[in-house]
């Protein structure tokens, strides 16, 4: 189990908002626990982690377990624009669901203020799946390709 | 009516904000960079969206984002609130372009006031004083002497092109004008490149005094009185109250006046504040004009019994104002102290961090305008300010006695605040009796040994 790997659960337990995970593999065993789980005496005066109403639907939610074999990756959005996944409305789609995308190459578009802006994956990967919806606007922040990593 | 509004801001204006916003039944939309997360704004907000990264420019000055947070919501208005880009006239266009209102006057006199020289100039045509002096540059001492002539001693030399205290000299004889002079035009050389200087009239630890105004666009203008700003630390307000301890009747009938004059010359439409300073023997001078709602806008908003904000967004949804001069009659005395994260007993350093615990003052006449709260990961990619703990008293006395009360209340731990240096201010004769000048604060500090 190497660095990247732990960082990568990590992400995973963020995104799934988990506080404890644990993985035995190949005689290793792995325990990762959040600090500060419980809330200080004024628990009525601390609110509740915020949940920004994004426009458009959360990803769906990974259980931890389960896809741990293959190291998962998110390419998320730069800024907040309409998200486009074709560069006009008649042409196909930059990437599709099992195609391998590299670092440079463009997935989709985002648009503010009339500017077509490409956004490059910035990783290499085997796209897994489409996480937000064309056309709909998106946040700064929000996971818009689950990716493979090889 | 708005029904959407958008708040282009953070903190605990954005709060403020959002506050007037469900108060008059509209809906508020927050936005928020990745650091401001678990931001009070963000929670409180009834949609709140994600433009950018950490750092202001990637996120509360990215126009292009804020601009399409605002189509995303299909947004009527936005609300700058202070700081940021609320004194941005290109900001204020493009949400005109965008068809979005710009809770704030209109883009001109954005740019017209934000133009210092140019503000100086629409005082002037409006009859307005401003601080006496050479009206240009001076050149040599021939031309320096005829300036003093003018205005008499004391006088200070300031670099034209740049501030930050290079550049400048005060002089009070002839003798020391000619040192200070060529020591001046030197220090502005080698500091901004250019060696040119410009006298003014010196005033002696003068008091700062700002005047509330607030008009709509069917042709009201009132003013909500003064404020008295002179507690404040290399430019940063500490300490605000309303009403002025140094302003007698007669001299708010004067400076409101002024100000009036001044926000009709330039046709002002919503709220703003016109700042003098007032010279020891009575006398106000223009400084600057400030195109937005205020941090203290607070204090003014508890002698008047006014909703500044709520005033804002009627006016910039065209109603008209229901307040009439004649009915602005303010009641007692309010006192704002300004808890930042810093350290008084360390230069005022930034203390960013974690809140591990707070309790808020409350009671009677206690009003705290804060975004704080238990476990509060304090950012250190914006400015300091924690809460405004605001007082109202029968009286000025009885507002420090509340204040004292309210400070003892306001508990932090796990970042260091400016609370300490306030119960100073509180309890030091020269603030209890009223009389004392922007150098009051430097005063409180070197008294107390801090650095």
């Amino acid at each position: 189990m190497d660095l990247e790997e732990i960082k990568q659960i990590l992400q995973l337990m963020d995104e799934n908002e988990l506080a404890e995970f644990e993985l035995e593999r190949d005689g290793v065993r792995i325990a990762l626990r959040k600090a500060g789980a419980a809330a200080p005496v004024l628990a009525a005066a601390v609110p509740q982690s915020p949940a920004p109403a994004a426009p458009t639907p959360a990803p769906a939610a990974q259980a931890a377990g389960e896809k741990l074999e293959e190291k998962i990756a998110y390419i998320k959005s730069p800024m907040v624009g309409t998200f486009y996944v074709a560069p006009s409305p008649d042409s196909p789609p930059f990437v599709a669901v099992g195609e391998q995308v590299g670092k440079d190459d463009v997935v989709c578009i985002l648009e503010a203020m009339k500017v077509m802006n490409e956004i490059k994956a910035e990783l290499e990967g085997l796209i897994v799946e489409v996480l937000a919806e064309n056309g709909e606007p998106v946040e700064y922040g929000q996971p818009l390709f689950r990716v493979e990593i090889a | 009516m708005f029904e959407r509004i958008l708040i282009a801001n953070r903190g605990e204006i954005a709060v403020r904000i959002i506050r007037a916003c469900k108060e008059l039944g509209i809906q508020s939309i927050a936005v928020y960079s990745k650091a401001d997360e678990r931001a009070m704004h963000v929670q409180l907000a009834d949609e709140a969206i994600c433009i950018g990264n950490n750092t202001s420019a990637e996120s509360y000055l990215h126009v292009p984002s804020l601009i399409k947070a605002a189509e995303i919501f299909d947004v009527e208005a936005i609300h700058p609130g202070y700081g940021f880009l609320a004194e941005d006239a290109h900001f204020a266009e493009i949400c005109e372009s965008c068809r979005v209102k710009f809770i704030g006057p209109q883009p001109e006199v954005i740019r017209r006031m934000g133009d210092k020289a140019e503000a100086i100039r629409a005082a002037k045509s409006a009859g307005v004083p401003v601080i006496p002096g050479s009206d240009g540059v001076v050149k040599d001492k021939t031309e320096a002497l005829k300036v003093v002539e003018q205005i008499k001693y004391p006088v200070i030399i300031k670099a034209a092109a740049g501030g930050g205290g290079r550049g400048m000299r005060v002089a009070h004889t002839d003798v020391a004008l000619t040192s200070a002079l060529a020591t001046a035009q030197s220090e502005a050389e080698a500091a901004f490149g250019n060696p040119d200087v410009y006298i003014e009239k010196y005033l002696e630890n003068p008091r700062h005094v700002e005047v509330q105004i607030l008009a709509d666009t069917h042709g009201t203008t009132v003013h909500l009185g003064e404020r008295d700003c002179s507690v404040q630390r290399r430019h940063q307000k500490l300490v605000e109250e309303a009403p002025s301890p140094a302003v007698t009747s007669s001299m708010r009938r004067a400076v409101t006046k002024m100000a009036l004059k001044l926000a009709q010359e330039v046709g002002y439409v919503n709220a703003g504040t016109i700042e003098f300073l007032l010279d020891q023997d009575g006398s106000f001078y223009f400084i600057e004009m400030n195109t937005r709602i205020q941090v203290e806008h607070t204090v003014t908003e508890m002698i008047y019994g006014v909703d500044l904000v709520k005033e804002q967004i009627r006016v910039a949804a065209g109603e008209k104002l229901s307040l009439d001069q004649r009915s602005l009659q303010p009641r007692g005395h309010a006192i704002e102290c300004r808890i930042n994260a810093e350290d008084p007993a360390n230069g005022f350093k930034p203390t960013p961090g974690t809140i591990e615990f707070c309790a808020l003052p409350g009671g009677p006449n206690v009003r705290v305008d804060a975004h704080i709260y238990s476990g509060y990961v304090i950012p250190s990619h914006y400015d300091s300010l924690l809460a405004k703990l605001l007082v109202w008293g029968h009286d000025r006395t009885d507002a420090i006695q509340t204040m004292r009360r309210a400070l003892d209340e306001f508990y932090v731990t796990g970042v260091a605040t400016t609370v300490p240096f306030h119960k100073h201010v509180m309890h030091h004769p020269k603030f209890i009796g009223g009389a004392f000048g922007n150098h009051f604060a430097e005063e409180v500090v070197r008294d107390q040994g801090w650095s």
